[in-house]
């Protein structure tokens, strides 16, 4: 690994963030701590400097002279700051080497560099003084040495140095920790993401007890992976009965054509195989047809068809279209329609939803039975109610006959390829609409609709 | 003779097109490509246009659309593998005057055509006539001889479409989606039954026959004898 990739690795870049972030916010601390102890150790002395300014500024000479001296007479630590300066500025007493330039004569104690003067020499001292003008003219000051506050900022500084060293290192190595777990959960997940990929549908991420946000990506990958692996099973299936479903009637074509080629003595003989032959193929093609287009309302394609559309109105067209069928069959088709309200929708799509289960149940019924389309008012809307006294669908048949190609046995002799009801199912579906299988004798399907 | 054009890609199925339209009497020449077949059907001289929805260099939709544009009417036949209803809706709005979903039965395609060739006579008209058959429109009255025909609303309008169309096969789905106007294909064969119905109607038992199917393809209204 070159240097440039340990740099950019994803562990040592968050561990270096987190220790940088730390180091920050240490120092930021110890700034303040700095900050506070000198706002400390400047007020103490501010009220030192205020409590020694208290003087009269009509004092005579003398008597400022002899206050610089008393002021300055006990002074061990050297510590005590005093002067009296003639009014030209020229230093008279004390221990101020020159009076600091700019310095407002007033009472409020001020921040300044002067120069000490004393038995042990001159010495820069940092003061907080207050000069005042007396009434004789000269200017007398008073201050106090902040000296302790230059010993503070060291001793923080050094106490950041010795403080902020390891505390990084800490942050450096818990960082790298942290990513380093982070990081090898994220391998292993890449690690079984690449097996799904590579074929292993039913390999699952690794799921932890207690819930953080890298488990909850895997929990919703999972989920996702659960919805592929049904779909790919369903289409797998869907594939099968597709190869089911063609092949029948590919293989009866096939058989025909043969058994024309071969014993067709006359040409009637051979254009009737050949008739049968081309109906064969036309299911095969009505197949792939009503596949594609349960494909195309699957998603969803066809929705630029939305407007409104009277219900009634289907109901009546579907039932004058089924009607000479079913008088045919020796079934009554039984129209029941009120006025109800208007919905959204595709009107062809819903013709042809309704119109697919009036033909299962005019299919589906016996000669002398009775096929009735009613459009209820339901308290969310219209339904649409196909019933009729056929054999009806049994509850373990409910769930299946949904699903694309599936034929119950019984209907297994019936002419039809057996996707009319996958393709209302996903015309309903594409509409938000419901459909229920109701109980009862014979065949109930309902649509429950939305009002528009 | 009618001259008519078919601009298609695939050679297995032109040749299909062309040997089925030529038994039937067309005059036929075939464009491989939408360049080629753009040029040839701006230098006029056809009846109908076949045009495949999908074409090499220039997509099918262009070339009608750019026919209309420069003011060439020729009627034009959409075909396309493409099944989805939409497509059908882009193909007519670029000017096609029909729309053949592949695969198609041959004879599908010959109705069809047929029908784009023999536009309908004078939709101004509103009593039709085919041999004894007359159809009033304005008194929605249908009588064969002297006979009153007893329609029902929607046997009245196929048997209007199908006089308009008088000796022409009309297939199942031409019916289903002109007289209709459904777009789907249903499991029944719906359209049978409601021709059987009429037919029940308008040729009686001692009558000669006017409503006729055509094996393989649909039916057709012709005056008898």
């Amino acid at each position: 690994m070159r240097l440039a990739d340990v740099f950019y690795s994803t562990t040592v870049r968050w561990a270096l963030a987190v220790a940088g972030a730390f180091g920050v916010c240490t120092v930021l601390l110890f700034g303040f701590v700095y900050w506070q102890t000198a706002m400390y150790i400047t007020g103490n002395v501010d009220t030192i400097v205020r409590a020694n300014s208290h003087f009269d500024a009509n004092l005579p000479r003398t008597q400022a002279l002899h206050f610089v001296a008393t002021h300055l007479a006990d002074d061990p630590r050297r510590v005590k700051l005093a002067e009296l300066f003639a009014p030209d500025g020229a230093p008279i007493a004390g221990n101020v080497a020159s009076l600091p330039p700019g310095l407002p004569l007033d009472e409020s104690p001020r921040a300044v560099e002067v120069v000490r003067v004393d038995t042990r020499g001159r010495e820069a001292q940092a003061a907080r003084v207050v000069a005042r003008r007396l009434a004789s003219g000269d200017i007398l000051l008073v201050g106090h040495d902040t000296g302790d506050l230059r010993q503070v900022a060291p001793l923080v500084a050094r106490a950041l140095m010795m403080g902020l060293l390891p505390a990084v290192c800490l942050a450096l190595i818990t960082g790298a920790w942290l990513t380093r777990r982070a990081q090898r959960r994220i391998d292993a997940m890449n690690r079984q993401v690449q097996r799904v990929m590579a074929g292993a549908l039913n390999e699952r991420l690794p799921v932890r007890l207690y819930d953080d946000p890298l488990n909850r990506l895997a929990k919703i990958v999972n989920a996702m992976l659960d919805q592929i692996e049904r779909l790919v099973t369903e289409l797998a299936s869907v594939g099968d009965d597709i190869a089911h479903d063609l092949r029948t009637p590919l293989t009866r074509v096939r058989a025909l054509l043969e058994r024309g080629r071969d014993s067709a003595r006359t040409l009637p003989e051979l254009s009737a195989a050949t008739e049968r032959a081309i109906a064969g193929l036309d299911q095969s093609l009505s197949i792939i047809t009503a596949l594609l287009r349960i494909a195309e309302i699957d998603h969803g394609r066809r929705i630029a068809g939305m407007a409104t559309v009277r219900l009634a109105e289907v109901l009546q067209a579907v039932h004058e279209l089924y009607q000479p069928i079913a008088e045919d069959k020796g079934v009554s088709l039984l129209l029941d329609v009120h006025d109800a309200q208007s919905v959204a929708g595709d009107h062809d799509l819903l013709l042809e939803a309704v119109a697919n289960l009036v033909d299962n149940a005019v299919k589906f019924t016996p000669a002398s039975g009775s096929v009735s389309l009613r459009l209820l008012q339901r308290p969310a809307g219209p339904a649409v109610r196909v019933e009729d006294t056929g054999p009806g669908i049994t509850d373990t048949e409910r769930e299946a006959v949904f699903t694309r190609f599936y034929r119950s046995d019984k209907s297994r002799h019936a002419v039809g390829v057996g996707l009319g009801l996958s393709l209302v199912a996903a015309i309903v579906k594409l509409h938000g609409f419901s459909l229920t299988i109701l109980d009862g004798p014979g065949c109930r399907i309902e649509i429950g609709c939305h009002a528009a | 003779m009618a001259n008519v054009l078919v601009i298609e890609d695939d050679d297995g199925t032109a040749e299909e097109i062309v040997t089925a339209l030529d038994n039937r009497g067309y005059a036929l020449d075939r464009a491989a490509d939408g360049i080629e077949g753009l040029e040839r059907a701006r230098a006029g001289g056809w009846d109908v246009l076949v045009v495949d929805r999908m074409l090499p260099g220039l997509d099918g939709l262009t070339v009608v659309e750019t026919l209309r544009h420069e003011g060439i009417r020729t009627p034009v036949l959409v075909l396309s593998a493409l099944n989805a209803v939409n497509d059908r809706v882009r193909g007519l709005r670029a000017g096609g005057d029909d729309y053949l979903a592949k695969p198609f039965a041959l004879s599908e395609l010959a109705a069809r055509l047929e029908a784009l060739l023999r536009r309908p006579a004078d939709p101004r008209e509103t009593v039709l006539h085919v041999g004894p058959l007359e159809l009033d429109l304005l008194a929605r009255a249908a009588h064969r001889g002297r006979r009153v025909l007893d329609l029902l609303p929607r046997e009245f309008l196929l048997l209007e479409y199908m006089m308009r169309r008088e000796g022409q096969v009309l297939t199942r789905a031409m019916l289903l989606e002109n007289v209709w106007n459904y777009r789907f294909v249903p499991q029944t064969n719906l359209v049978d039954v409601h021709i059987g119905r009429l037919r029940r109607k308008v040729d009686g038992p001692d009558e000669p026959p006017m409503i006729l199917s055509v094996r393989g393809a649909g039916f057709m209204l012709r005056a008898p004898g």
